[in-house]
This record gives C-alpha cells, structure tokens and sequence, in this order.
C-alpha cells in the first residue's frame, strides 16, 4: 500500500476496520443470548398469564408453574451480565435493553402475585419488588454510577413498572370476571400509588416521559371498575383489602 | 398535605394518595438521579453545539486558503484561535461528564460536535500536509484539551463520519480554486515525485490504484504532483472498502446519508475538472502546461 507520505496511510483505514469487526464480533456473541433471553421472557410470561384466569387460591400452583422459565431467565440474564460486561455498557445496552425489560416486567408481575419469598402455599399480591431486589433475583448490580459493568438501568426499570400498571390494569377487570372483587381494589391502591410515584418525576421527552403519561388512563380504568363493583355495592369490607 | 386533608373531610380518601403513596421515598431518589442524568445530557448538547458552531467558523476561515501543502497563511491562524480556544473550554468543560460509564451513554450527544471537529482538524492537517489525519492525532488532541479529569472519547465512528464531511470541504476547496484560478491546487512538484515513486512500488492493492491503472508505466506521470481530485480519490476508495457493521445505527448514517454526499462531491470535483480540460484552450494560460497533458489522459479513461 502507500507509504505515508501519501494522501492516506494506509494503516488508518485497517486500524478502522479491525476495531470495527471487533465490535461487530462482541454484536454477534451479544446477539444470541438476547435471542434466547427473548425466548425465555416469552416463555415466562405464556405461564403468568394464566393469572388472568386464575382464582387466587390456584394461584400458587401458577407460580410455581413459573418458577422454571423464571430460572432460565435469571440463568441468561447472568450469562447476558458476563458476556457484557468485558465491554462498555453504554456502547452496546441498546440492544438488550428491551429483553432486559421484558425480564424485569416478567420478575414485577411474578412478585407483585406473591411469587417473591414465597413461603408457604398463601400467596399474597401486591408486593412492589424494589429495583434492587430485582438486582438481587437476578444476581446483577443495579443503577451503576462509579464503575462500567453489566447492570439494570434505572430506566429499564421505570419502563417495565409502566407495563406492570397495564398488566394490573387488566388483572382488575379479569379479576371481577373470576368473582373475585378484592383484588380490583388493591390493585386500584397499587396503581394510584405507582402514579404517584411517576409524578413526582422531571420527566423530560422521551419514550419513559411518553409512556408515563398514559398511566393515568390505566389509573382511570381501574378507577372504573372501582366504580362499577361500588355502584352495585360489590365492594368487600374496608380492612380486607391487602396493602 | 396532612392538614388539607383533614379540611377536605370526605375527599381525603381520594386526594391524598399523591402524597402518602409509600412508594415516594423510592420516586424521589429516582428524581434526583433523573435530573442529574438530564443535566449533564443538556450541558453535553449544549457544548457539542458550542463545537460545532465553532468548527463551522474556522472551516469558513480555512476555505480561504489556496495552498495545499504548507503552513496556512498568518491570517488564518489568528482569526482562528479564538474559534480554537472555545473548542477546547467547552471539551474541558464536559470533559468530567463524559468519564466511566458515561463516556458512552452520552456518545450521540456529543458525536455532532466531534465530527465537526474532526472535520475543521482534519481540513487545516491536510492544507497543510496535503494527508489525512490519523484517528490518533485526533485523539491525542482531543485528550489534551479534555485536561486532567480525562479524556472525552473520539470513536472510530466519529472519525470515519467526520472524514466523509471533510470531503465536503475538499470540493468546496478545489471548486473555488478551479473557478479562480483555473486549476486544481496540488502538492509540491518534487516531494510529490518522491511520494508517488515510492506509491507505485509500494502499491499493491492500494488507494492510488486509479492514478497507476491510468497511466501503467507512469514514468512522465510520477513527476506530477498530487492533486486534491487524486487525494479526493484516495479518501473515497478508502471510504468504499470500509465495511460498517451491519445493521448498526452507525452503517444506516454511512450508507444513507454521508457515502451519497461524498461520492457526489468527488463527482463534482471530477465535472469541475472536465470542463476546465474540453475548455481548456478558451482558458487564459498558466494552467495549460502544467494540467493539459496529464488530464487529457485522464478525460480518455472516463
């Protein structure tokens, strides 16, 4: 090639692309795992969504069904959490941003049906699992700030708790199809809380400031079945709702 | 809120929510840390605009230039500085934003203003070297300016775009020469001999491959020096054979955007050349004995 006295050394462009393939080999091993994290996401959530039509007393036999896929998750997450971690996480965290979400929804919904620490055959709904005590299930840092690693980002987590409120949000009204009008105001509780919590948020504009905006109509919606189980004097006693 | 509540009697069970849900605490570190993460988003915005406006500046300056291959004129430096200096405090002072984990969660943000300057660098480097910048000289310079907090990171992204803008002002540059002068600037006469001497031996598959299919055994033609159109060339065959990663954000920009651009330029640069050859003779001379020979071999290969 050239010698560098000419207009291009030739070494800058072999330079280039040599750190370019590297990348592009990173992509590829990254790009399996996500596959199967996706895979077993999938597989989570075709359990959980039984408890749309689950009587909360056969809950318990639903997470249980869940356990399994729910392992094979926290398996790929850490297997995701080695592979990433050699590299920048910034760099390439757009690609498996979504099936990381899609993992922490699965875990926010699994806990939030009494699936966490489960001890005995009673489960009970309505638990919040913290972002660290997803951090925790899935063996991963969480909202890293002094040092470059795999870990959860704060936003991952604001993004998978905006699904948890629609997951609820149907949850409320299936849960009145299956009699059961507890439920229904729990979650109406849970939601206004997360809303809440949203609110408080400088959101600025972006897909999490978009998304957020419409938990108020998911809030509306569960207000409505309120509503309705009200009007028609449905509503359990005060006290027997879980917090 | 405690005392709106109870003043608001039978609306308490629904109002207060927003302030006694139990998940505020949690929310509220989340704000902080969201604000913190928009603030320093913003700021790094606000400084590549700074770099690129700046950048902007002293390419205008350097189009005034008419020399390839020599320090540029005094005037330029010192109009310039200025435009320089504000690069560097901005880079400084976004430098300790953009460290660890944030050098790339806040890359997109910044690469506007790196490309743009890699794009004013790379143009004064090559008025004056008549070569194209290497990424680590970008790097090293950008490092120096970044101070003692570290460096801001350059990727070989923002080099490769930052190159395909360059040659954006590689054909303004040539254009504004051949409609003054009547030429395409080029390099010195001996030093390129040597160059391009050294370019047909060493050159196997290489960037000067159109100049040597040209003319084969190119002793007349080695003695000419390098032209911006040759240099122009290079860059594009150069560009051509880089191969982006696949369906990266970075390959779509390349290919969709700044390749086309390119290509056009040197399109332009080539058209520019084809008029002043068939119009040659109508030309004032000056540029005849130096161009005419060596072109018209270039205008029958087309």
């Amino acid at each position: 090639m050239a010698a560098q006295s000419g207009m291009v050394n030739p070494a800058i462009f072999q330079d280039l692309q040599a750190r370019v393939d590297e990348d592009t080999a990173v992509r590829d091993e990254l790009r399996d795992i996500i596959q199967a994290l996706e895979k077993h996401n999938r597989n989570v959530s075709f359990v959980l969504s039984r408890a749309h039509s689950t009587p909360v007393s056969d809950l318990p036999e639903t997470l249980k069904s869940a356990q399994e896929p729910m392992n094979n998750v926290i398996d790929t997450v850490s297997r995701l959490s080695q592979a990433a971690s050699k590299m920048p996480y910034y760099k390439f965290n757009n690609m498996w941003s979504r099936q990381m979400q899609g993992a922490c929804e699965s875990a926010l919904f699994w806990g939030w049906l009494g699936g966490y620490n489960k001890v005995d055959d009673e489960v009970q709904c309505g638990r919040l699992l913290t972002i660290e005590e997803l951090g925790e299930m899935f063996k991963i840092p969480v909202n890293l700030k002094d040092r470059d690693e795999f870990h959860l980002s704060l936003e991952e987590y604001l993004q998978s708790l905006i699904t948890l409120v629609e997951e609820l949000t149907r949850l409320a009204r299936n849960a009145v199809t299956l009699g059961d009008f507890e439920r229904p105001l729990l979650i109406n509780r849970f939601v206004k809380d997360l809303h809440a919590g949203f609110q408080i948020l400088n959101l600025k504009n972006d897909s999490l400031r978009r998304r957020s905006d419409g938990l108020k109509y998911r809030v509306k919606d569960v207000e409505d079945v309120v509503y309705d189980l009200s009007l028609r004097n449905l509503v359990p006693k005060q006290g027997e709702q879980k917090e | 809120m405690g005392v709106k509540r109870s003043r608001d009697g039978p609306m308490a069970e629904e109002k207060p929510e927003q302030s006694s849900s139990p998940f505020v605490a949690m929310f509220e570190g989340f704000r902080t840390e969201l604000d913190e993460h928009h603030d320093r988003r913003e700021r790094i915005i606000k400084a590549s605009r700074d770099i690129t406006a700046s950048s902007k500046k002293i390419i205008f300056t350097l189009q005034r230039v008419r020399a390839v291959g020599q320090a540029v004129p005094a005037f330029v430096n010192k109009k310039n500085a200025e435009y320089w200096e504000t690069i560097e405090k901005q880079y400084k002072s976004i430098a300790a934003d953009l460290q660890g984990l944030n050098a790339y969660r806040y890359s997109h943000n910044i690469t506007g203003g790196n490309q743009e300057f890699m794009e004013a660098l790379s143009f004064q480097h090559y008025l004056e070297t008549q070569s194209l910048i290497s990424l680590e000289e970008v790097q090293s310079r950008i490092s120096t300016m970044s101070g003692d907090v570290g460096t801001v990171t350059f990727t070989p992204e923002d080099y490769i775009l930052g190159v395909c803008d360059m040659t954006g002002e590689l054909m303004r540059f040539s254009v504004t020469s051949m409609a003054t002068n009547g030429k395409l600037p080029s390099g010195k006469h001996i030093e390129s001999n040597k160059r391009l001497k050294q370019d047909s031996n060493q050159d196997e598959t290489g960037d000067q491959m159109d100049i040597d299919d040209q003319v084969p055994a190119a002793a007349a033609y080695t003695q000419k020096p390098r032209t911006v159109l040759d240099d122009l060339r290079a860059i594009r065959l150069q560009l051509e054979m880089f191969e982006a990663p696949g369906g990266s954000r970075f390959a779509t920009e390349l290919e969709t955007k700044k390749m086309p651009v390119m290509r056009e330029c040197v399109d332009k640069v080539e058209k520019g050349l084809y008029g002043l050859t068939v119009r040659g003779n109508e030309r004032p001379k000056g540029w005849m004995p130096d161009m005419g020979s060596g072109r018209g071999a270039e205008v029958e290969s087309y």
